[in-house]
């Protein structure tokens, strides 16, 4: 359990921001804790819709309950959060 | 007896290099000072100056400027322009006098080192004058808003903000050291002179110049146009020393402080004019969109300056096209969204009828930009002001030392691992500035990096402004106290 930070890239907004969180975080604590720093600050809320992380650049999200500490992720990494349709 | 014309014994009067006895060659202009990359001396006294000036015409022409200068103000002085000016425009002062008046004493310590160390001795007489010319830039620029201090300590930044670690001082400081405190006599003249000055202070000067006027800012409107006839000369210092490079195989090295500086410029300029000219200023007095006064400006006279001298357009060009439809506007929401971080109080700039411009100078920008403003907007008319300040730092790029941002589909992270350490940048073009030296970068911090190495405490926005020496009554909020929200309050109230 450490302080660990990441760079986040939210679906929707302008800038890339500095997200501290925890290696013990899921990949869905690591959405919620960047969801913070943008949704309802300058992107829309999206109600019904999962958050997804994945890589900068990459396909497919790293699973849900992944923990920061397992995913490989360096530090300041740049990850990309979006919002996956509910149907999906 | 008649004096000669100063056409028949200029070029004489400045034949001013000699053979030493006493030193080498190589002590009295050391290569790392003179940046001649080995071309013979007699190369670079083919050097010619495009504007020819002798001292005592320089003395008389400045003496008329500054005294022209000086008497506006002195006429205008119970004005109260600062009174009943919108707010906008006050901050245009504050950010411009902050960024600009402490980097004219840099540029005079720069145009010092060509006129001591250039080889070609026209490229000193000119950096002489430029010496002097930045000195009175400097001089000029903090004596006009010293007067505004006791009326709002904000303006006291003119001088204060070199002196900080406020993140937009950090910034200028990075690239003006890089260009001007630490390159040679060639470096210094193709990287302020020609690449930053032709290139760049057009912008802030000319374009400033129009918008104080329609402002009726004559005070500030007569004091930039002064200060842009000597950029306009001395500017010209850079160009003549292209062709010598590259007439002597020197091309790729010329072409490539050429690319660094005008990338570096161009991304200091798009939070600084960009936002002012389509957001701080009033929309009645806007003359030009900033992408239009780009286009105009620097984009068409550059791109000619570079072709006509030799150089090839940099290989950015059209990323540095593209960019100039969105970078601005994102430094303008990032500067507005962490507004307590600056000197001066950014003006929103989105109104209505301020929207209804920008999307149609930039078609496309309520989907883009617009949809965050009505976030943001949402949460003023609510009541959730809270919600439109920042929890946490944007991430800084290694080399512009500015937020990584741009158009919500186009913004990431360009990381280059370097000696074991993690860089991030905001675009290849900044990423290819720093591969070009990366030892001359390398050991930087941004202001992120000094936050994650616990430099900044406590680790919060307290502490945050107490590192950047931001005191109470100097932090930034909204230009106009958020009135501008009113248009929306009424409108949801409409629909209700």
């Amino acid at each position: 359990m450490a302080l660990f930070p990441l760079t986040s890239k939210f679906q929707g907004d302008f800038v890339l921001q500095l997200l501290p969180v925890d290696t013990d975080f899921s990949m869905d604590q690591v959405a919620a804790a960047a969801a913070h720093h943008s949704v309802g600050r300058r992107v829309a809320p999206r109600p019904k819709h999962v958050m997804r992380v994945r890589r900068q650049g990459a396909n497919e999200p790293l699973p849900r309950t992944m923990k920061v500490a397992e995913s490989g992720l360096q530090p300041m990494e740049c990850i990309e959060v979006y919002f996956e349709p509910p149907s999906r | 007896m008649a004096l000669l014309q100063r056409t028949d014994w200029y070029d004489l009067a400045r034949t001013t290099n000699w053979t030493p006895r006493y030193v080498k060659e190589s002590e009295l202009f050391p290569p790392e000072m003179s940046g001649d990359m080995g071309i013979p001396v007699a190369e670079w006294e083919k050097y010619d100056e495009p504007y020819k000036q002798t001292y005592p015409e320089y003395v008389k022409v400045q003496r008329e400027k500054d005294a022209g200068a000086y008497s506006v103000k002195a006429a205008l002085e119970r004005s109260k322009m600062f009174e009943n000016a919108d707010p906008g425009w006050l901050s245009v002062l504050k950010a411009h006098y902050g960024a600009i008046a402490r980097a004219e004493y840099a540029a005079a310590s720069a145009e010092a080192r060509m006129a001591r160390f250039a080889r070609a001795p026209g490229q000193r007489n000119m950096a002489t004058l430029g010496m002097m010319d930045e000195i009175r830039h400097g001089q000029i620029q903090l004596f006009f808003p010293h007067e505004l201090c006791p009326k709002d300590r904000q303006f006291d930044w003119a001088f204060k903000a070199y002196d900080t670690n406020e993140w937009g001082a950090i910034a200028a400081r990075h690239m003006f050291d890089d260009m001007m405190n630490t390159r040679s006599a060639v470096g210094v003249g193709l990287m302020l002179t020609f690449a930053f000055e032709t290139g760049f202070t057009n912008m802030q000067f000319l374009g400033l110049a129009a918008d104080a006027a329609e402002a009726g800012d004559w005070t500030f409107a007569n004091l930039i146009s002064s200060v842009q006839t000597d950029e306009s000369r001395h500017a010209q210092i850079g160009g003549p020393l292209v062709p010598i490079l590259v007439a002597n195989g020197k091309k790729a090295e010329a072409q490539r402080m050429v690319d660094v500086a005008f990338w570096r410029s161009w991304k200091l300029f798009s939070v600084l004019t960009g936002p002012i000219m389509d957001y701080y200023t009033p929309l009645a007095h806007r003359k030009q969109s900033f992408k239009e006064f780009m286009l105009e400006w620097i984009v068409a006279q550059f791109e000619r300056a570079m072709l006509d001298l030799g150089l090839d357009k940099p290989w950015y060009w059209d990323q540095f096209l593209e960019e100039l439809d969105d970078q601005h506007h994102g430094m303008h929401l990032g500067v507005w969204f962490w507004r307590p971080t600056v000197w001066w109080n950014p003006a929103a700039g989105v109104g209505p009828a301020e929207r209804k411009w920008l999307e149609e100078k930039y078609p496309g920008w309520n989907e883009r930009w617009g949809r965050q403003w009505d976030v943001i907007i949402d949460n003023l008319v609510a009541g959730k002001r809270e919600l439109t300040y920042p929890e946490t730092l944007p991430v800084i790029c290694n080399m512009c030392n500015l937020p990584i941002n741009t158009a919500p589909d186009k913004v990431a992270d360009h990381p280059l691992q370097y000696k074991g350490r993690w860089y991030h940048f905001c675009s290849e073009g900044c990423k290819w500035c720093f591969e070009q030296e990366p030892e001359r970068y390398a050991g930087h911090m941004t202001l992120v990096d000094r936050f994650l190495a616990g430099m900044i405490q406590p680790m919060d926005l307290g502490g945050g402004l107490k590192y950047m020496g931001l005191a109470p009554g100097e932090i930034g909020d909204d230009a106009h106290g958020y009135a501008w929200v009113e248009a929306y309050r009424d409108r949801v109230k409409s629909a209700a």
